[in-house]
């Protein structure tokens, strides 16, 4: 087999070939990637990105462990690469002006500098949700979401996080965060339905996904917001 | 149909005296990794069942409701810790753990050296087996990591990492100890395997296992790539092609078809396979040179595939050409490997051309070339193998050649349904999750992509129907083979306590286990 090369040759040209694959792969993207940093606002000490919170940290860890990585993506590819775009996935308002036009981009390596862990994903089942935070805008709606998606669309293949929610009997006032659940999913008469810390902790990570604001990274033509008609 | 004694007394063990010694030497180690092997190929198969019928909504089948409402109040049972569950399973659990029991067999084989200290060999395949079961409790617990092929939690990955470490010091004293002037190609191969999956699975864990590192960003991602078409391209390939470049030669008694050409074959895959990584990069937030540079050389591919396609699909249908009747029963296993490491690598080329790439990359493609890979081409590799060594480490054959016939064929329209559907279904979920009109939705494309969803987790039950014929035969066998060892010991033991019998059948030296021994018990 090893004929004609040596032993020791043949080793030696198996190892470098997994070096320069290697090297090719992961070091030089690093060389060039590892180091970014937020941008300094001008005028302000405000930084884009900024990090999120400590419990959108924690929530990392619960979308690792229920795998919602395998049919959500988070990443928009540019307007050339793909409809993400066009799907409306890089759609989020520019809160820093009322007036001016939605912020539509793909998402840059630089949004992911804060992130534990990054999430990409291989497989779209469900939608990207780099802008989740857009659409979903308030904790009880992403609750109600989690607890049953089929509300949504009865023949969504979403599966619900019921898991995630303690039933447990009303003592005195019930909890402001109690679910607002009717019909088949309420409670019964003095029980409610409040999110477990693992749910809060992930629904305050899906709050911090959006990605509304500019990045000196975007080159090129803004693209044309999608045409809704 | 069960023991007839032709089937109790021929004689399964290699004619070659030397090789016979060699595999009799490692007959415990091999053994041990089939039978778990197999026994994680069963639990995974069950999972990914489980699994794929989640990924449909919960009315399809009345059945299915019950999985959703599991599924739903349990955490254990959530479809993002089923599925991780499942592909792991059969990635470490079944085809690697039955990959190491190939290696061992084909480099004490190859190296002509009967295994020195199957002790320590033991010891490697328990602790491999403690690893893999730690780590499916661990993703079940909720530790998984959701970095794909890596889900298991760190405690598990470093228990694994070590066994294999273990095992890989056997082999390389193995390999070093070979007797001179029998180089195989085949060893080429098995080498870059057994050199890569350390490589890959200390670079992947270390890097990405527990605590990825922080602020790291989309590096984890290309981490994850790596790791996850290294696996693929240089350990299940490897190993994979040094089964067939050592059995199809073997079995057929052909030469390998333009066998000058393996050498350009090896070289040419090992340099260009891994870079089919930046698959899962297009689009994404990366360096654009990186994943130019990956498509220019992974769309490559196409060379070592067609090489390896003469070298091995020739070979194989030259052989069922000669031999008639596609070779025999268990030959047809090694063509169909051949023929689906061909598609596996064609589907490589298809995602490494941009456009393509662009259509397919989010949609159930993915899951296609998964079974491609994994039950397509190394499944198959390695179900001919079983039939093919096992019978030659216990000197006992399989028990009907229907339930192999049905195996095949159940696993051979399982496969190709599996591969049609879920190939054109990526196209139609592609085509409307691309779609120009801002109007489609991701619920439009699920429904879309929900009648490829429900044939595939169909055809996968096709597949474990055959998966689970294939583990009862293999138990019934063992069974059958205890049972006929234990009355042959207790006959032979019988036997020399009696008088001295010159003429008798059994009466030379009736040893335990020998012939004679269990002709006596057949008659
Ligand atoms: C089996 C695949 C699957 C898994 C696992 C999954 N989802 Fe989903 N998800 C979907 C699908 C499909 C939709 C779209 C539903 C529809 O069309 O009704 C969706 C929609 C959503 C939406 C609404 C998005 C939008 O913008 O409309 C959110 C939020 C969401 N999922 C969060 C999660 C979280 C958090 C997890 C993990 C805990 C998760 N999903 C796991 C399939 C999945």
């Amino acid at each position: 087999m090893i004929s004609p090369l040596t032993t020791r040759g043949f080793l030696l040209l198996i190892g470098g070939v997994f070096l320069f694959t290697w090297f090719g792969l992961v070091v030089l993207p690093w060389i060039y990637l590892g180091h970014l940093a937020p941008i300094q606002d001008e005028g302000s000490s405000d930084i884009t990105p900024w990090d999120a919170s400590g419990a959108a940290h924690q929530g990392e860890h619960i979308y690792a462990a229920d795998g919602c990585v395998y049919c959500h993506t988070q990443q928009v590819r540019p307007a050339n690469s793909g409809a993400d775009i066009i799907r409306g996935w890089g759609t989020a308002k520019d809160e820093s002006d009322d007036k001016a036009p939605p912020i539509i981009r793909r998402t840059y390596p630089r949004d992911y500098i804060w992130q534990g862990q990054v999430f990409l994903g291989n497989s779209r089942e469900g939608a990207d949700l780099s802008n989740v935070a857009e659409r979903f805008t308030d904790a009880a709606s992403l609750y109600r979401y989690l607890y049953d998606p089929y509300i949504l669309n009865p023949h969504s293949s979403m599966p619900a996080y019921r898991f995630l929610f303690i039933e447990r009997k009303i003592s005195g006032l019930p909890s402001q965060d109690a679910l607002a659940l009717t019909g088949d999913d309420a409670p019964p008469a003095g029980y409610e339905i409040v999110p477990s810390d693992e749910a809060r902790s992930l629904v305050a990570y899906l709050l911090s996904l959006k990605k509304n604001y500019h990045l000196p990274d975007e080159k090129g033509p803004v693209p044309a917001p999608p045409d809704k008609s | 149909m069960a023991t007839s004694p032709t089937i109790a007394t021929q004689g399964y063990t290699s004619t070659d005296p030397e090789l016979a010694a060699i595999d009799a030497s490692v007959r415990w180690p091999v053994m041990a990794c089939f039978l778990t092997a197999v026994h994680w190929m069963v639990v995974g198969t069950f999972f990914l069942v489980y699994a794929s019928s989640l990924a449909h909504p919960q009315d399809t089948f009345p059945i299915l409701g019950l999985f959703v409402s599991l599924s739903d109040n349990f955490s254990m049972f959530t479809y993002g810790r089923i599925w991780p569950a499942a592909v792991d399973t059969l990635v470490y659990g079944w085809a690697t753990t039955g990959g190491l029991g190939l290696a061992i067999w084909i480099l004490a084989r190859t190296c002509r050296t009967p295994v020195r200290s199957p002790a320590t060999l033991m010891t490697a395949i328990v602790f491999w087996n403690l690893g893999i079961a730690t780590g499916l409790i661990g993703i079940f617990l909720g530790d998984s990591n959701s970095v794909e092929l890596l889900e298991f939690p760190a405690y598990a990955a470093w228990t694994l990492w070590l066994s294999y470490v273990l095992f890989a010091v056997w082999a390389v004293v193995t390999w070093l100890g070979r007797r001179p002037g029998h180089d195989h190609v085949a060893q080429s191969w098995l080498l870059v395997a057994l050199f890569s999956f350390p490589w890959l699975f200390g670079g992947g864990s270390v890097l990405l296992d527990g605590k990825p590192l922080a602020g790291s960003g989309v590096i984890q991602e290309l981490i994850s790539a790596w790791y996850v078409h290294g696996l693929y391209t240089l350990w299940f390939a490897p190993l994979g092609l040094a089964l067939l470049y050592y059995l199809i030669p073997k079995m057929s008694g052909l030469p390998i078809r333009y066998g000058t050409k393996t050498q350009a074959a090896f070289w040419t895959w090992i340099i260009f396979a891994p870079w089919t990584a930046v698959h899962d990069l297009v689009g994404g937030p990366f360096p654009a040179e990186t994943v130019t540079t990956g498509l220019v050389l992974s769309g490559l591919i196409f060379l070592p595939v067609a090489l390896i396609g003469m070298n091995l699909v020739g070979t194989a249908f030259a052989a069922e050409e000669k031999h008639g009747h596609h070779g025999g029963i268990v030959f047809p296993f090694l063509t169909l490997s051949a023929v689906c490491f061909v598609l596996a690598g064609i589907a490589e080329q298809i995602l490494s051309i941009r456009s393509a790439n662009e259509l397919l990359r989010f949609t159930m493609f993915r899951e296609c070339n998964f079974f491609l890979w994994l039950y397509g081409f190394f499944s198959f590799g390695l179900f001919g193998a079983i039939y093919y060594i096992v019978p030659r480490l216990l000197d006992f054959s399989w028990r009907s050649s229907a339930l192999i016939r049905a195996h095949y064929y159940f696993s051979l329209y399982g496969i190709l349904l599996v591969i049609a559907m879920v190939g054109f279904g990526s196209v139609v979920q592609g085509e409307t999750l691309e779609s120009p009109d801002p109007l489609v939705t991701i619920t439009i494309a699920d429904q879309n992509a929900l009648n490829f969803h429900i044939a595939s987790t169909v055809c996968i039950s096709l597949i474990a129907i055959g998966s689970g014929i294939f583990a009862l035969h293999l138990g019934w066998m063992l069974l059958n083979c205890i049972n006929i060892r234990v009355r042959a010991n207790r006959l032979a033991s019988e036997i020399l306590h009696e008088p001295y019998e010159p003429e008798g059948p059994a009466g030379a030296s009736p040893a335990p286990g020998t012939a004679a021994a269990k002709k006596e018990v057949a008659a």
